[in-house]
């Protein structure tokens, strides 16, 4: 008898035993922000776990191994995939989750094992492969536009250095404002620092490791790690939260080896150039501003501090906080490439956080990732209720 | 031994080894993960202890529901610890000589069998009547309605239609010790048998794996401080 592939083979032991610690009390549910926006339970965090323990019992369960598998029901399966993907992964789930299943990684792992069965991704998802072999970027934006729309001719960058910048796809592409201030505040530090040139700065792997499409995952970080290291880059900085989050946490695994670099974010580099006298705000901001944490930034490397250090250190400034903020933070709908696909919810998440900011009377919303920037902006298009966005990088690049 | 006490003698075995090969069915699927992809080794014997630690203490407080449910975490903590004490109480039937922590168990035990369905009653109440929940898993309920049934069961057999204790003994005992003997009379002990051989064939996985996913989310809380700083 031959054994059909295993519902489990991506999963790790850690992750097959928190299939089996969900103890489906649903207390995730209240933190979930997809149920908040669709109040539908069936892609919820606990009958998405109840419904792949029914597909693991199919391959590995008593009866499968006495008697050989049986077959899913490919509707079941196809509803299964959309519920997968309908996560934005932002991980508020694990985080309130009374046994600590660590879903920021649980859900990518079931999304790679979906695309192993040819069930996943989703819609414009499948393309990013493709997109990113033939230009380097998820978007399939010429590699020649990654940063002359955008880059400050006035700052300059070292050939060689030891901090090398990443500005990320979705920054080059989708958030120009945010990168801006990030290279002119690194300028504005008189730290040399270096970048590879755009068409060498490739995606970080973040969009397909999300969407669970490894296949091209070690290639990219090869020669990404290879290129930085190649120019004596001690410390990587970047802005990006996915970016800097699967740097930090799945690099050292993918590549093989330690890094021989470290990563920060850059509101750790610019709290260390504060410290050391190498930045100065010039101007101050009357205003309340409001700060909304990206999930995979405090949850996810639990850079939640150095944001509000930045903000607090504007003379004048007033710093407003989210109801839900720091580790608790409420994802405003662009996480987990969920929001190319589920377009709406997206937009009803981004309008959750404009609501609460414009109800907290905030003069400004601050945002430090580039897909929130990119979709919260998208959500206040048309929408009555208006408030200015602006990025941590790009609001201190204009006091400086 | 009568036919029928045979049969649920039988049936007893039938529900252990089912146990049993549940466990080992679930102990090989993760067998089967660790061959395919070893897990990594603990980062360092400091932050191990500091983890099981605070993992200790999370299963035994349910500290991560108390954070984020406090009403419930009331009831479920009174539930889980009064269970585990009425647990402690029942091994005077399978074990002879009966250790002196048995025997201690006795009286917190029988308190502990009144608390039990109070605890399970106000879940109950929480998840269901009030509605401050919007998921219960039916699976959930079912076990939760088994565990109260069986509780109220136990407690009657104990305070109003007291059963056999003798007979209790032999029963159980017989059954660890493979020389079966008949089960004792009554509708009311044959109902808490066969609740608890119910609750056994279906007790939810994450009685045995939850303390691991906690012990891995104390780590992971404890190392979030070092995924990008110095300390």
């Amino acid at each position: 008898m031959t054994r059909k592939r295993s519902f489990g083979a991506e999963l790790s032991p850690q992750q097959l035993i928190e299939i089996d610690a969900c103890t489906q009390c649903g207390e995730c549910l209240k933190h979930c922000p997809v149920q908040e926006v669709t109040g539908n339970p069936a892609i919820s965090p606990p009958e998405k776990i109840r419904l792949f323990r029914e597909f693991l019992r199919t391959t590995d369960g008593l009866k499968a191994r006495l008697l050989g598998p049986t077959t899913v029901d490919p509707r079941l399966l196809e509803d299964f995939a959309k519920a997968v993907y309908e996560c934005t992964t932002c991980g508020a789930c694990g985080q309130n989750c009374p046994t600590g299943v660590f879903t920021q990684r649980l859900w990518p792992a079931l999304r790679k094992e979906l695309v192993a069965r040819g069930i996943g991704p989703l819609g414009i998802q499948s393309g990013m492969p493709g997109a990113i072999a033939r230009s380097g970027n998820p978007y399939d934006k010429p590699a020649a536009e990654r940063f002359s729309p955008w880059f400050p001719r006035q700052v300059t960058v070292a050939e060689r250095a030891e901090i090398g910048y990443y500005a990320g796809c979705s920054g080059a592409y989708e958030a120009q404002p945010m990168v801006r201030g990030d290279v002119l505040v690194l300028g504005a530090t008189g730290v040399p620092f270096t970048m590879l040139p755009p068409e060498e700065e490739v995606c970080c792997g973040f969009p397909l490791f999300i969407t669970g499409q490894h296949e091209k995952l070690a290639g990219l970080v090869k020669r990404l790690v290879d290129g930085y290291a190649a120019r004596g880059v001690k410390t990587l900085v970047c802005s990006c939260p996915c970016c800097v989050n699967i740097m930090s946490r799945d690099w050292p695994s993918i590549y093989g080896a330690p890094l021989p670099f470290m990563i920060r974010h850059i509101t750790q580099f610019v709290v260390d150039a504060f410290n050391q006298g190498k930045l100065r705000i010039t101007q101050e901001l009357r205003e309340s501003v409001i700060y909304h944490d990206p999930c995979y930034l405090s949850r996810g490397v639990g850079v939640i501090e150095e944001p509000r250090a930045v903000l607090r250190s504007i003379p004048g400034l007033t710093l407003l906080e989210f109801e839900r903020h720091g580790l608790d933070s409420r994802c405003c709908g662009s996480g987990g490439a969920a929001r190319k696909v589920f377009h709406e919810n997206a937009i009803a998440m981004g309008r959750l956080t404009i609501d609460e900011a414009v109800a907290k009377k905030a003069d400004r919303l601050v945002l430090s990732c580039p897909a929130c920037y990119a979709k919260v902006n998208e959500a206040m298009r048309g929408y009555e209720k208006q408030i200015v966005i602006t990025d941590i990088m790009e609001l201190l690049a204009s006091l400086l | 031994m009568s036919p029928p006490d045979a049969a649920v003698v039988v049936a007893t075995y039938a529900v252990i080894a089912a146990f049993y090969a549940r466990l080992g069915l679930h102990a090989l699927v993760w067998w089967e993960a660790v061959r395919r992809s070893p897990p990594a080794l603990p980062r360092g014997i400091g932050a191990f202890s500091r983890a099981l630690a605070g993992a200790a203490l999370d299963v035994v407080f349910l500290r991560r529901l108390l954070m984020v449910n406090p009403a419930l975490w009331l009831g479920e903590w009174v539930f889980h610890v009064s269970l585990f004490v009425v647990l402690l109480r029942h091994l005077r039937y399978v074990l002879d000589p009966i250790p002196a922590w048995v025997a201690w168990a006795q009286t917190p035990g029988w308190i502990a069998g009144f608390l039990l369905p109070a605890a399970l009653l106000y879940i109950l109440v929480l998840r269901v009547l009030t509605r401050l929940e919007k998921f219960s898993a039916r699976a959930n309920l079912l076990v939760l309605l088994d565990v109260l049934v069986l509780a109220v069961s136990g407690l009657l057999l104990s305070t109003r239609f007291r059963t056999d204790l003798t007979a209790v003994k032999l029963f159980a005992f017989g059954i660890v010790s493979f020389t079966p003997s008949p089960p004792p009379a009554g509708a009311l002990f044959a109902l808490h048998l066969g609740l608890a051989l119910a609750l056994l064939l279906y007790v939810p996985s994450h009685v045995f794996t939850a303390p691991l996913v906690m012990l891995d989310a104390r780590g992971r809380e404890l190392a979030l401080r070092r995924v990008i700083h110095d300390a």
